[in-house]
Order: structure tokens, then C-alpha cells, then sequence
């Protein structure tokens, strides 16, 4: 809407009076160019203030390095890392447990979700045990798995596949339960059959939901990954960090700490929130 | 639809005696266990109505009455308890694409623009694309939605919203249309518009509906027939005919034709006892046209 307001103004000016026109043109121009900038920037300061506080924090101290690092020495550390082909070898490592136990908890909890949303009595009793397994996180699992796959890879998947899982499935069954019943009935009406009123009706009906429960399972996949490799190791972010800190690398310790959240924040933004904003953006936010 | 109704006319030809009416409702009796209130509902008790073809026949009562429980058996969506639909003399068992339905509250995709929302019937039956053009370009004509083919619904007023309603159901050119109050949710004066529309849409396309409301007014402004239902249990109480012809009528006229008002007077007398007897259990019905949504 804005841009083309602008752009209007502009030809309407432009028609009238050449050189001031342009002028005029130039400063809309200017303006949008500022408030962009200023959009994207605005982010960035609350980190800048925190980076602030961090080095105000160690210069007001001065604690040993054991206790806490500044900002510089911590970049510098991620540049080691970085530099020793090290940082991306972990990041690898981390992205691909995830990824791996992402798709997988994606495959069982779609469907599972799906059975048990399409039924009002069968969703209506699933739902506390879907809370409970909710709340009791993957981190919590993570003694009993040792127990039963060792400090392994399998123990890595399985919390992640878990804390992907439950979220996926509840939110899911939610989304296809609460589609109301005359959307379906309407499209019986209009001569659909079952599979038909499925595709039509409660894939993009439970589409919002989905979506909700993929980006909170992959949020609680992101941390049960880290703690599982804290215990397990084998690589990975949890594996830089915690190794760093038997060694009293207090540095790379942060280092790991700030990459995980950078990361995740790419996640989220990029992938997750852009495609769920194109399509619930578009229905609307609410639903009629 | 040409085919469908020679088809029609040639199979009435043979049986000339016995033509059956569009939809025959025979001794209808509902009962449900309503889990809210836990108590056993008498919805429905002996209901006989038949509806010819394209009669426009509206339905008032008392909220509560059964309208809308009568209107999910009839479209299929609930069996009753006893008795039994015949629709063209075919029993009726489970929804069909004969009988479209609009509904009380909106029942449009959201995740489908106006254009696909009323193509779907037709995208369902599998038509040619170029049918299905034309066929959503006449009815975005019929029903004033032309330039809002490719909005989403979220993007619409209420009353463009169940204007698309309308014209999803009738592009799919069902024989019947039930309506369940399809314009209990719009303002006062969208009603009335969408009123005319409603009748000369009717006019033109020679459906047969099934009108549930609870205002008298519009129920007596858009019925060839006036069924009026009593508190529950819903008992067909009257059938009016209504003394004017449904092709010449216009809100402008309803105020000054003493026949059209005589027969709100008549059809309100008839209901008024009912409201009050379902007032007490929260009922009412509206003989104003401003009544709330």
C-alpha cells in the first residue's frame, strides 16, 4: 500500500512542474530508505546493549579469566575455532542430529496428530497425556535413554525425535480438532468425498497449527540437542561447550553459547517465521 | 442442467399421476441427549411438510424450535429418530450435492480466495475449466462480487462474505438450497439488500429452498410459504401462503402492500404465543427488522 502511495504522489508532482519534481521525489525516497534501515536495525541494539553491559560488567570486576571473558577475547576464541576448521565441523554435527531428529518426529507426530484430531472423543481423551508428555522436556528423559542406548547417537535421536514429537502431535491433533464442523459439511454438500474434504478441508485447516507445532518442537529439539550433547558428546555445539569448560575455556565456552543462540535465531527467522507469515499472513489471522 | 431437467420432465411425463414433490417430509420425530444441559431434547414431533418445485418456503419459530435440527436432516447431516425424508421420492440418508446448503455461520474456505471458494462445487464435479469460468462469472455478476475475485475472504465485509456463501452453493447448481439464517450476522440494511438479491436470484434460477429465520418479516418478504413451528417440540403450527407473488416484491413495496403486511400481522399473532412460552427457557423470536444478530 505505502510504496504505492508514494509512487502516485511522485507522478502526480512529476506531471506538474519538472526539476522541483524531482526534488520532491528524492525526499519520499529518502525517507522510506531511513525507516527501512532504521526497521532493520532497531534488532540490533538491544545486543549492542547487552555486548555493553558484558564488557562494563568485566571492565568494573575484572574477574579472572576462569570466571568471565570480555567480548574481544571471546571473538577471538570464535576465530580460532573458526580459522582451525573447528567451529563449522560442531555446527555440522549439531544441524544434522537436529535435522535428522526433526524429520523423523515430524513423520510420527503428522500423522499421529492427524488420527487423533479427526476424531472429537479420541482427541478430547488424548489431550492431558499430551500435556503431561509436554511438560516432562526430553532433557528429563535423557538418564532413562542413557540407560537404554548408552552415550550414543541413539540417545541423541531418540530426545530429539521425542521433544519434537509431542508438540507436533498435540498441536496438530488441535489444529485438525478445532476445524469447525460446518467447513466439512459444507464441502459434503458440494458432492466431496472423504480424501477429498481431507485435502481441501483439514490440510490447510490445520495448516496454522502445524506449523506451531513444528516451530516449538524444533525450538525444544534445539536445547534437548545441546544437553544430550553435553552428556553424550561426539561432537557438536553441546560438545564445544562443554569441553571447553573441563578445559576452563571460559572464551569458547561463550563462544559456543552465542553461536547456538545466532543460530537458532537464523533458524527461526528465516525459515520457520517467513514461511508461516507467507501463508497465515494471506488467510488472515483470524480464521472465518 | 438442461439435461437434468429433460431428464426430469421426461420421467414426470410417465408418471403423471403421482408427481412427487421435491422434498416430503413424513412424520418426522426427533429425540437427542443433549450432553450440555444432560437432558433428553424432544427436538422435532410429527413434523408432515412438502415442498414443490421451486417453492421458496421459509420457516419460522421460537429459537430452539428444531429449525435448524430440521434443516441438518433434511441436508443430511443428522438421521432422525423417526420418520423420513423424500427428496424427488428418494429417501435421504446422507449429504448430497443436490441439496446445498448455506449456513448460519459462514462456512467459506478462508484459505481460498472468492473465486476458488465458488468454483469448489464445480472443481469437486470435476467440470471443465472453461464451464467453471463462466459459470463463477455469471454468479459474481448475480451477486455483485465482480473485482473481488481474487481477494481473500478475511479481506471481505460481512455481508461480501455470505454473498460468496451464495454463490458457492448456487454455482454448484444444486436442484435445492437450504438456508440455516444465512443473514442473522449482517447489519440491518446488507440484510435488505441481500434480501432482494436473495429473491430475484431465486426468480431467475428457479431453485427450490428451504429458508429457516426467526424474523416474521423476512420470513413473509421471501416465502412463497410461511411454515411457522411451535416452541419445542417443533410442530409445523401453520402454513401461510403468502398473498403476493415472490417476482414482484421489494422492501419498498412489503411497507405498502396491505396484503403483505396483513399476513406479518397474521403469521406474528401465530408465533407471539410461542415466543413467550419459549422465553422462559431463553427463546425468542423478532418480528422487527432490525432485530440483533
Amino acid at each position: 500500500m505505502k510504496p504505492d502511495d508514494v509512487a502516485k504522489g511522485r507522478s502526480a508532482v512529476g506531471s506538474e512542474a519538472g526539476t522541483a519534481a524531482l526534488h520532491a521525489a528524492a525526499v519520499p525516497g529518502a525517507v522510506t530508505r531511513v525507516a527501512r534501515a532504521g526497521a532493520t536495525l532497531r534488532p540490533a541494539a538491544p545486543f549492542l546493549i547487552a555486548l555493553i553491559i558484558w564488557w562494563g560488567a568485566w571492565a568494573l570486576l575484572r574477574p579472572p579469566d576462569i570466571i568471565l571473558v570480555p567480548p574481544n577475547k571471546v571473538f577471538s576464541a570464535l576465530l580460532d575455532l573458526v580459522r582451525q576448521g573447528l567451529l563449522d565441523a560442531f555446527i555440522k554435527v549439531s544441524l544434522e542430529r537436529l535435522a535428522r531428529g526433526v524429520l523423523v518426529g515430524i513423520l510420527i507426530g503428522v500423522p499421529v496428530g492427524w488420527l487423533l484430531g479427526l476424531n472429537e472423543d479420541v482427541s478430547r481423551a488424548a489431550e492431558p497425556i499430551l500435556r503431561f508428555f509436554n511438560a516432562v522436556s526430553g532433557i528429563a528423559w535423557l538418564p532413562l535413554m542413557i540407560l537404554w542406548f548408552g552415550f550414543s547417537e541413539r540417545t541423541i535421536s531418540a530426545i530429539i525425535v521425542y521433544t519434537m514429537a509431542f508438540p507436533v502431535i498435540f498441536n496438530t491433533m488441535l489444529g485438525v480438532s478445532t476445524i469447525p464442523n460446518r467447513l466439512p459439511n459444507a464441502c459434503r454438500t458440494l458432492g466431496a468425498g472423504s480424501l477429498r474434504i481431507i485435502k481441501d478441508v483439514y490440510v490447510p485447516g490445520s495448516f496454522p497449527s502445524v506449523m506451531t507445532g513444528f516451530r516449538l518442537g524444533i525450538g525444544y529439539g534445539w536445547r534437548a540437542l545441546i544437553a544430550g550433547e553435553f552428556v553424550v558428546g561426539g561432537g557438536g555445539l553441546g560438545f564445544l561447550i562443554f569441553n571447553a569448560r573441563t578445559q576452563g575455556n571460559i572464551a569458547e565456552v561463550m563462544g559456543g553459547m552465542i553461536v547456538l543462540g545466532l543460530l537458532w535465531l537464523m533458524i527461526d527467522r528465516l525459515i520457520l517465521s517467513s514461511v508461516e507469515q507467507n501463508i497465515i499472513g494471506r488467510w488472515g489471522l483470524m480464521r472465518t | 442442467m438442461t439435461q437434468a431437467n429433460s431428464n426430469g420432465s421426461t420421467i414426470r411425463a410417465s408418471t403423471v399421476e403421482s408427481e412427487p414433490p421435491t422434498i416430503a417430509i413424513k412424520s418426522l420425530n426427533h429425540v437427542y441427549f443433549d450432553y450440555q444441559s444432560k437432558k433428553t431434547v424432544h427436538a422435532l414431533k410429527d413434523v408432515e411438510l412438502e415442498i414443490q418445485p421451486s417453492e421458496l418456503v421459509t420457516v419460522v419459530g421460537p429459537s430452539g424450535c428444531g429449525k435448524t435440527t430440521l434443516l441438518n436432516i433434511i441436508a443430511g447431516f443428522i438421521k432422525p429418530t423417526e420418520g423420513q425424508i423424500l427428496v424427488n421420492g428418494r429417501p435421504v440418508n446422507k449429504p448430497g450435492k443436490d441439496r446445498g446448503v448455506v449456513f448460519q455461520e459462514l462456512a467459506i474456505l478462508p484459505w481460498r480466495t472468492v473465486y476458488r471458494n465458488i468454483a469448489h462445487g464445480l472443481e469437486i464435479q470435476k467440470v471443465a475449466k472453461e464451464e467453471i469460468e463462466r459459470r463463477v462469472r455469471r454468479l459474481t455478476e448475480l451477486t455483485g462480487l465482480e473485482g473481488f475475485e481474487n481477494h481473500y475472504p478475511h479481506q471481505l465485509s460481512g455481508g461480501m462474505k455470505q454473498r460468496v456463501a451464495v454463490a458457492r452453493t448456487w454455482a454448484a447448481d444444486p436442484e435445492i438450497i437450504l438456508m440455516d439464517e444465512p443473514f442473522a450476522a449482517v447489519d440491518a440494511m446488507t440484510r435488505q439488500t441481500l434480501q432482494e438479491e436473495l429473491l430475484s436470484l431465486t426468480v431467475r434460477t428457479g431453485k427450490t429452498v428451504f429458508f429457516i429465520t426467526h424474523s416474521v418479516e423476512e420470513a413473509v418478504f421471501l416465502g412463497d410459504r410461511v411454515i411457522a413451528l411451535s416452541a419445542r417440540p417443533g410442530r409445523v403450527k401453520a402454513d401461510i401462503t403468502v398473498p403476493v407473488s415472490r417476482a414482484n416484491r421489494s422492501w419498498r413495496e412489503m411497507s405498502k402492500n396491505d396484503a403483505l403486511q396483513e399476513c406479518v400481522e397474521d403469521v406474528l399473532e401465530l408465533v407471539r404465543g410461542e415466543a413467550t412460552a419459549s422465553d422462559r427457557s431463553g427463546g425468542a423470536v423478532s418480528a422487527d427488522r432490525t432485530h440483533e444478530a
